[in-house]
Parts: structure tokens; C-alpha cells; sequence
């Protein structure tokens, strides 16, 4: 009875582990909402209230209206789109080929080792010969520099996730397909994709957060309001002389809401996504 | 016409997966593919779907080379293993799958299933998933996929063995019956011995790559080419008798087992007895020798009694003991 | 027996079209962009623009034993590495063992957790900065209502804490990173072997050392190993949060870099560092990699 008891009192203690792990994680953010809701009084006042204040959307309209982060929302969206849509059209036929197709040389193993170490570089150490890179093709300041970059960024990622759900796909059914006349672009289009849909769009969803989030490769190549995204445009505005926190936290808000859409959505592919599929949440 | 393997060999690495292999298969036949887990049918099967590739030799399908062929080219229908069922369309999609790619119109595709359907009694299945049917529908399902075409020739790979003991005995005999109607070429790749002795016109015994022996059932029942087709083909199996210069076959329903002596026959002892219900199996021992015997149903005996046996002459096979090959002499049916 | 594991097998070269029709437009991509940059980078960083022209020369290597910011800057690194990283694992293994069980609110907890890791670098950077400022920041303001005095307290403007302050944010945004890989791995560790444990009289300590963590390892290896190429690339959260400030206090070697190439325009020795911290990332890569496939082995 003893060992009930014991483990009853261990349930009740995991249970209490777990609500200040989800505070701490929480709370910081909660905190940046209320900054940007907040009038400035509010804002300095202390000690300073957590829950009880009158909010305000100046700080929003400020941002996005008279500041321009409206521009730079506009251009994170096109960015990560784009580079989204290209690098899943790329990857997906790479990984398609190299984990179906036989190629000489042991060929297979080697392109995706490389494939997946292009990923392991630290982002500055291609950052500086892209700028120049960029610079000599007249291409700084634009959306395209940004969307080349990130569909390459993105690339390794998607054929390292698609190669794991094209291998998953038993190969009876393209084969089943072959015998029953059809053609192999034909088998891919009508048999696979319908079934590795789901992995598809989580790939999707992972290089739309990834681009989205990304800031080193915006800040070296993007330093106009023309191109510039949302990150960019923050971190431009924190590093001033007179950090306006309200306008601060209003964007960065805004620039979190589709990343928690997305990452909501995204739970069951999350573990497997972000360990490179090496554990399977 | 029909199909012909000319000397294919298929190699991976090192390792001679199926080795030298010729077979003339008739136009209309039931050729079934018999052997041990390893010994190349799969393969020899693939490669003529044009799945794997061949590394020497040359497979004819109605006198047309088809080894540069690609598979989807080739006008055969195979029914796979696991079914490989389309598990995102409905069974009216799967099996008008193969219609849909050869362009035939809305029309002609749902009369055609319909057919199909019809004939393996699958209508009331046509809407649902693959995944709400059981193992005998997919099996169906399956089936009919490869008849709605009307190809050259039906491959099948191990269809049945998915299936529980009952259901299986069942779908053998639906087969036949179904073969025999539709009177196309099919080429049918099993290890269990009762199918291929059921459903095969010939059947061509292979292990390690190399055919045995390429015959009727019951020519290779009566007149197996070697010591390995005659312990394969058999249930319970042939019995063995080694010696230096020759080893002895015999069936275990050649061996007559008598309570008392008689003259000529030879002592054993029993170690069990097997009711069967419909007959009696009786192990015995000849001295290092074991041997299993059918006796009637009636027959009983204890367990270390003396029993005496009795060969029928010409039911009985000589082997050499270090090739294996048959030294009998057989009037062949 | 050896079974062709591949769908298709090279018949002839028309057969290869296909495939390297496929896989074309990727190798282009990478090639044009990751391979090329980096070949781009060596060039540069063996030159010098010297008054009779542009020179070949290990200049820019040689410069590094001799630049002061550099050894900081790596000192600074490693050490945000290994202390980010022992607190994430120590902390996430926690975790992931205490909560290792069938619990209502598992998906709640997951999304929630999922927040710090999946935001933008730069918003965990004003987030922090916001609750970090000493005068109206949430950390001090809860410090001072526990009556405990912040004086000194700058955070991310002081020269002692500011180190502190960025791995404290670091820790805060991966630990559950570290918690949900580790809780994967332990649930997919099948009951067999405890129960045998359990049968063959093994303590809570000694099931641990010698069932859970042996089973565990592969999925360790991976999150340390993925952890460690993130902590020695850090760049965007110390970015907005100190610039690498006050002074040097908190300069990562991507930062020192970043400012090498971009505020002083030397992009030759920009170039040079790059591949000390290439080479580097590669180094412990492999040697993590060699870990993990002998682990396998196992």
C-alpha cells in the first residue's frame, strides 16, 4: 500500500514540476504582449502590473502604420513563400531520386552526407563571400537575394526530411503502379505524392518558420526598407539611441503570431523535424 | 509462343542469385514457381515484370526480346505479396487504376470494373479504402486489379501466404477455377509444396538459383530428378535410407507397417504414432534410421513395440548418395 | 541473400536521365550556393590588398595567433558553449525523466514548451532585454517586490553579468529543445529491459546507469551534437541582446566576424576566421559522429 501512496505522491509531484516549467516558459513572452498593450505609463510604472492595466493598440498602429513594419512583414511573407515553394520543388525531386533511384558510385550515400553537411555550416562563414557575391551581381537590398539564399538554406532540410518519408512509402505501390502501365513521373505524381502529403506539408511548414525566423542572412544582405524583413527591422530599431519598447514589442509580437500558428499545427512532426529525423517524436 | 528464359542469370555483387535459368512457358499454361526461401523465384519472376534487371541471358515474351523493355511497357499484370493496394483511391480507383493510365474513357472503365468485380464478388466493396477490408478482400481486390486489363500474362507472388489455413485452401481452388476460365498465361511463385502441386500445370522446382526440374505435378511426384526435389515435393516428405552407394527413397504412403511378422519384411521399432483422424502417421526407427509411415486409421501400436515393414517395390527411388541425381529408372506419365 | 534495396536499377544510360534530371537542380543550388562561397572565401582570405596590389599570402592566418580579440572571442564562445550546454542537457534530462510517463495535458505541455524554441531570435532577444532591464524589466521588478535589492543588477549592461545573462537566455529558449528530444528517445526505450531489471533485483540508480542511459545514448549524442554546432555559431540572440557588450564582455566569434567583415570592411581576416570556426564545427562533428556510428555498432 505503501508503494501507491508513494506513487500517487509522485504523480502530484510531477504535476507541480510541470506548471512553473510551463510558466517560466510562458511568462517572458506573456510579458513582451503586455509591453506592447501597455500605455507607456504603464510601461515604466513599478513595481510593474502583470495583469491589471488598460491595453492599447497605439504601439501596433505605430509599428506597422507610421513606422513601416508593415513593409517588413510584407517582405518576410514574400521571402519565406517563395524560398519555401522552390526549395520544396527541388528537394523533393532530389530526395525522390536518391532514395529510389541506384546510383553508381555509392553515389547515393555520398550526395546525401554532403547534402546534410551543407546544413552544419555556421551561417557566417558563407554569409561574408554571399555578400560579396550579392554585391558583384547588384543583388543587395533585394527580395530576390533573400529568397536565392533561403531556398539553399532550405534545401539540405527538405531532402534530408522528404528522404525520410519517401522511405518510409513501401516501394510495392510505384512498382504496382509501373506494372500496371503507368510511367514513373506519372507513378511519382498519382501514387507518392498523394501519400507522402502529410510529410510534405510539415517540410513545408518547417522551411516557412525557419525562413521566417532567420535574421543573420537578412541583416548582412538587406540594409533598406525595400527589402528588408521583419527581424531586421527590429533588431534595426532596438539598437538605436531611443528604443521605443511599445513599437519594439508590438512587431515582435506580430512577428511570432504565424509561428505559433504553424508550430501548433506542426507538434507531431516537431521532435523529428528539429533532430533531423534522427528521433522520431 | 508464350514466354521463354534463355540462359538468365541475375547476379548481385558476388553472390549468383539466379543462375543460368531456361524455361519454355506455353501460351495459356499455370507454370508454378516451387522452391525454399532464397532460391530465385522472386527474382526470376521480377525480372521477366522487368522490376530487376538481367545480368545475362535473355527473357522472350511472344518471341519479343523484352529485356530492354521497360516494365510499364510490357502488358503483364502481377499480383504482389502484400497486395500493394493504392491506399489513398477507393477499390473502384484501384482497380480501374491501370485502365485510367492507358486512357481508357469513364465509360469503359466502370463497365470493365464492374465486370471484374462481379466475377471475385466484390461489389459491395467498390466505395470503401483499402484499409477497411480484410485479407481476403484486398486479396480479391488485388486480383482483380490484374484481371480488369486483360494482360499477356498474370504474375503472382506468393498471393495466398498472407491468408489464415482456411481462407488459403479456399483461394487455391477460387484461382484455379478462375485461371481456367480467363485461360491466361500465369506465372505463380510459391514455397509451399500443396499449392504448386493444386494449381500448377507444370512447375519448375528451383534452389540456389538453379532449376531442379521443370515438369507435371505428378511427374515430378513420381519421377523427382534429384534427392532435393523429391524431400520438397511431399507432405509428410520422402523418407531417406543412406548408404555408400546409393541412398533409397521411399513415400511415407509406400510403406505398408504389419503387427506381425511376414515374410520379407523388415523389423522396427515405433517411436510414435500420429492420429490424424483420417489416418494414422507412424514414426519408426530401422536402426539409426527413422522413417515415417501412413497406416489406416485403425492402426494402433505402442511406442517402443516391434512392428514389421514392408517397401512396394516399385514405388521405391535411387539416388546417388553424393550428387543427388535420380539413378531410377521410371516410366514417366 | 542480398536483395536489390533500390527501386531502380540503371538499366542503360538512357535510365539515368531520370534520376539525374532529378537531382540536378539541388546539386546546382548547392553547389552555386554553399560550395562556391566557400571556395570564394578561401581566395579572399589568402589575399592582402597591400600599395603594390593584391598579394598572396597567409597573412590573414598567421594575424589570428597574434589578435587578442580573436583568443577572447573563442574563449568566449567555448565557454557560452559548455556552460549553455551543460545546463540545457542537465536540465532537460531532468525533466525528460521526471515527466517520462503517461500524463494528461501531454499535448498542452508540448505546445507550450514548443514557444521559446520556435520564436524568431530576434523577438527571445527583445523578450529578454525586456524582462533583463534593470528599471522596469519583470526580473528585477519580482527581485525588488521580494524585497531583495537590485542594486548593481544591469544585467546585460554589466561587464560581469552580461555572460551570464546570455546564457541564462539561451538555456531558457533550448532546454526544451533538449527535454522534448530526450523524452522521445526515452519513450521509445521498450519495457522488456526494466522489467528484466526489476526481476533481477537492479536499484532506481543502478537501472538507470546501466538500462536507461545505454538505450538513451544515440538520442544524447544527437541533441549535443546539434546543440553544440548551434552554440558555436550563436550570433542573433547576443546580437540584440548586448552586441556582444558591454565593451567585449560577451563577443562570440561569429560576432567578432560579423564585425570584422562588416564594420571594419576586412573581409580577407573575416574570411580567415571563418574557417578556424569551419574547421572547428567539422572537428567536433566528426568526432561526435564517430560516437554516435560506434554506439550503433553496438
Amino acid at each position: 500500500m505503501g508503494h501507491k501512496k508513494a506513487q500517487k505522491a509522485y504523480k502530484w509531484f510531477r504535476y507541480v514540476l510541470l506548471v512553473p516549467a510551463l510558466l517560466f516558459a510562458l511568462a517572458p513572452v506573456y510579458w513582451m504582449l503586455t509591453i506592447s498593450l501597455k500605455s507607456e505609463v504603464d510601461q515604466f510604472a513599478t513595481p510593474p502590473p502583470w495583469f491589471v492595466f488598460t491595453p492599447t493598440l497605439d504601439h501596433y498602429y505605430d509599428a506597422f502604420v507610421t513606422r513601416g513594419f508593415g513593409e517588413y512583414l510584407l517582405n518576410s511573407a514574400i521571402v519565406s513563400v517563395s524560398s519555401t515553394i522552390c526549395a520544396l520543388v527541388i528537394g523533393t525531386l532530389a530526395a525522390y531520386a536518391l532514395t529510389r533511384f541506384e546510383l553508381p558510385w555509392r553515389l547515393n550515400r555520398h550526395l546525401s552526407l554532403w547534402i546534410l553537411s551543407t546544413r552544419m555550416f555556421p551561417a557566417i562563414v558563407t554569409a561574408v563571400p554571399l555578400f560579396l557575391m550579392m554585391r558583384d551581381l547588384r543583388l543587395l537590398n533585394t527580395r530576390a537575394s533573400l529568397i536565392i539564399v533561403y531556398t539553399a538554406f532550405n534545401l539540405p532540410f527538405v531532402v534530408w526530411m522528404m528522404r525520410g518519408f519517401f522511405a518510409d512509402l513501401p516501394r510495392d505501390l510505384e512498382e504496382a503502379a509501373l506494372v500496371d502501365g503507368d510511367s514513373r513521373l506519372g507513378a511519382l505524381v498519382r501514387v507518392v505524392l498523394p501519400l507522402v502529403a502529410p510529410g510534405l506539408a510539415a517540410t513545408a511548414v518547417f522551411c516557412l518558420i525557419i525562413s521566417w525566423n532567420e535574421f543573420l542572412f537578412a541583416l548582412v544582405l538587406t540594409q533598406t526598407d525595400a527589402a528588408m524583413t521583419l527581424p531586421v527591422g527590429i533588431a534595426g530599431r532596438v539598437t538605436q539611441y531611443e528604443i521605443k519598447w511599445g513599437v519594439m514589442s508590438a512587431a515582435a509580437s506580430v512577428a511570432l503570431v504565424p509561428i505559433l500558428v504553424f508550430a501548433l499545427a506542426l507538434q507531431k512532426y516537431l521532435v523529428r523535424g528539429l533532430s533531423l529525423g534522427a528521433v522520431k517524436g | 509462343m508464350g514466354i521463354e528464359f534463355r540462359n538468365v542469370s541475375k547476379h548481385f555483387g558476388g553472390a549468383s542469385v539466379v543462375d543460368d535459368l531456361s524455361l519454355e512457358i506455353r501460351d495459356g499454361e499455370f507454370v508454378v514457381l516451387l522452391g525454399p526461401s532464397g532460391c530465385g523465384k522472386t527474382t526470376t519472376l521480377r525480372m521477366l515484370a522487368g522490376l530487376e534487371t538481367v545480368s545475362s541471358g535473355d527473357i522472350f515474351i511472344e518471341g519479343e526480346r523484352v529485356n530492354d523493355v521497360p516494365t510499364q511497357h510490357r502488358d503483364l499484370a502481377m499480383v504482389f505479396q502484400s497486395y500493394a493496394l493504392y491506399p489513398h483511391m477507393t477499390i473502384v480507383e484501384n482497380i480501374g487504376y491501370p485502365l485510367r493510365v492507358r486512357k481508357f474513357d469513364k465509360a469503359q472503365r466502370v463497365e470493365r470494373v464492374n465486370r471484374v468485380a462481379a466475377m471475385l464478388e466484390i461489389e459491395s466493396l467498390l466505395e470503401r479504402k483499402p484499409r477497411q477490408l480484410s485479407g481476403g478482400e484486398r486479396q480479391r481486390v488485388a486480383l482483380a486489379r490484374a484481371i480488369v486489363r486483360e494482360p499477356r500474362a498474370y504474375l503472382m507472388d506468393e498471393p495466398l501466404s498472407n491468408l489464415d489455413a482456411r481462407l488459403r485452401v479456399q483461394m487455391r481452388g477460387e484461382l484455379k477455377r478462375l485461371q481456367h476460365q480467363l485461360g491466361t498465361t500465369t506465372i505463380y511463385v510459391t514455397h509451399d509444396q500443396a499449392e504448386a502441386m493444386t494449381l500448377a500445370s507444370r512447375v519448375a522446382v528451383m534452389r540456389k538459383g538453379r532449376l531442379q526440374q521443370f515438369d507435371t505435378p505428378m511427374n515430378i511426384y513420381n519421377c523427382p530428378a534429384n534427392r532435393f526435389v523429391a524431400e520438397f515435393v511431399g507432405s509428410p516428405s520422402m523418407n531417406f535410407i543412406e548408404g555408400e552407394q546409393v541412398t533409397i527413397g521411399i513415400r511415407p504412403e509406400h510403406i505398408q507397417v504389419f503387427s506381425e511378422p511376414r515374410d520379407g519384411a523388415i523389423a522396427a521399432s515405433v517411436y510414435v504414432t500420429e492420429l490424424m483422424g483420417n489416418e494414422t502417421f507412424v514414426f519408426l526407427s530401422v536402426g539409426t534410421n527413422r522413417l515415417i509411415a501412413r497406416a489406416p486409421a485403425d492402426f494402433r501400436a505402442e511406442v517402443e513395440s516391434k512392428v514389421w515393414l514392408q517397401f512396394a517395390e516399385d514405388k521405391m527411388h535411387y539416388f546417388d548418395p553424393k550428387s543427388g541425381e535420380s539413378l531410377t529408372q521410371r516410366h514417366k506419365l | 541473400m542480398p536483395k536489390s534495396r533500390r527501386f531502380f536499377s540503371a538499366r542503360n544510360r538512357r535510365e539515368w536521365l531520370l534520376p539525374a534530371l532529378f537531382i540536378a537542380p539541388a546539386l546546382a543550388v548547392l553547389l552555386f550556393l554553399s560550395i562556391y562561397p566557400l571556395i570564394y572565401s578561401i581566395t579572399i582570405s589568402l589575399q592582402q590588398e597591400t600599395s603594390s596590389g593584391v598579394v598572396w599570402t597567409l597573412g590573414n592566418f598567421t594575424r589570428l595567433f597574434s589578435d587578442n580579440f580573436f583568443l577572447i572571442a573563442m574563449v568566449h564562445t567555448f565557454v557560452y558553449a559548455v556552460a549553455a550546454l551543460g545546463c540545457e542537457f542537465l536540465l532537460g534530462l531532468g525533466l525528460a525523466l521526471l515527466l517520462n510517463s503517461r500524463m494528461g495535458g501531454r499535448g498542452l505541455l508540448r505546445a507550450s514548451l514548443l514557444v521559446p524554441m520556435m520564436l524568431p531570435s530576434v523577438v527571445v532577444g527583445v523578450v529578454w532585454r525586456l524582462m533583463l532591464n534593470p528599471d522596469f524589466g519583470a526580473i528585477n521588478g519580482t527581485l525588488r517586490r521580494l524585497g531583495i535589492s537590485t542594486e548593481g543588477l544591469t544585467w546585460t549592461a554589466s561587464p560581469k553579468l552580461a555572460m551570464l545573462s546570455v546564457i541564462a537566455v539561451d538555456v531558457w529558449q533550448w532546454t526544451p529543445f533538449v527535454f522534448l528530444v530526450l523524452l522521445a528517445g526515452l519513450q521509445a526505450i521498450p519495457e522488456e529491459p526494466y522489467e528484466a531489471a526489476l526481476i533481477d533485483g537492479s536499484s532506481r540508480w543502478q537501472t538507470f546507469w546501466h538500462v536507461t542511459l545505454p538505450l538513451l545514448k544515440p538520442s544524447i549524442l544527437i541533441v549535443l551534437l546539434l546543440r553544440t554546432m548551434d552554440l558555436l555559431r550563436v550570433f542573433d540572440q547576443i546580437f540584440i541582446l548586448t552586441e556582444g557588450g558591454p565593451g567585449f564582455a560577451t563577443e562570440t566569434i561569429s560576432l567578432y566576424i560579423y564585425r570584422t567583415a562588416f564594420r571594419f570592411f576586412d573581409f580577407g581576416y573575416a574570411a580567415a576566421m571563418s574557417f578556424v570556426l569551419l574547421a572547428l564545427t567539422n572537428v567536433i562533428s566528426v568526432i561526435y559522429i564517430k560516437f554516435l556510428q560506434a554506439k550503433e555498432a553496438v
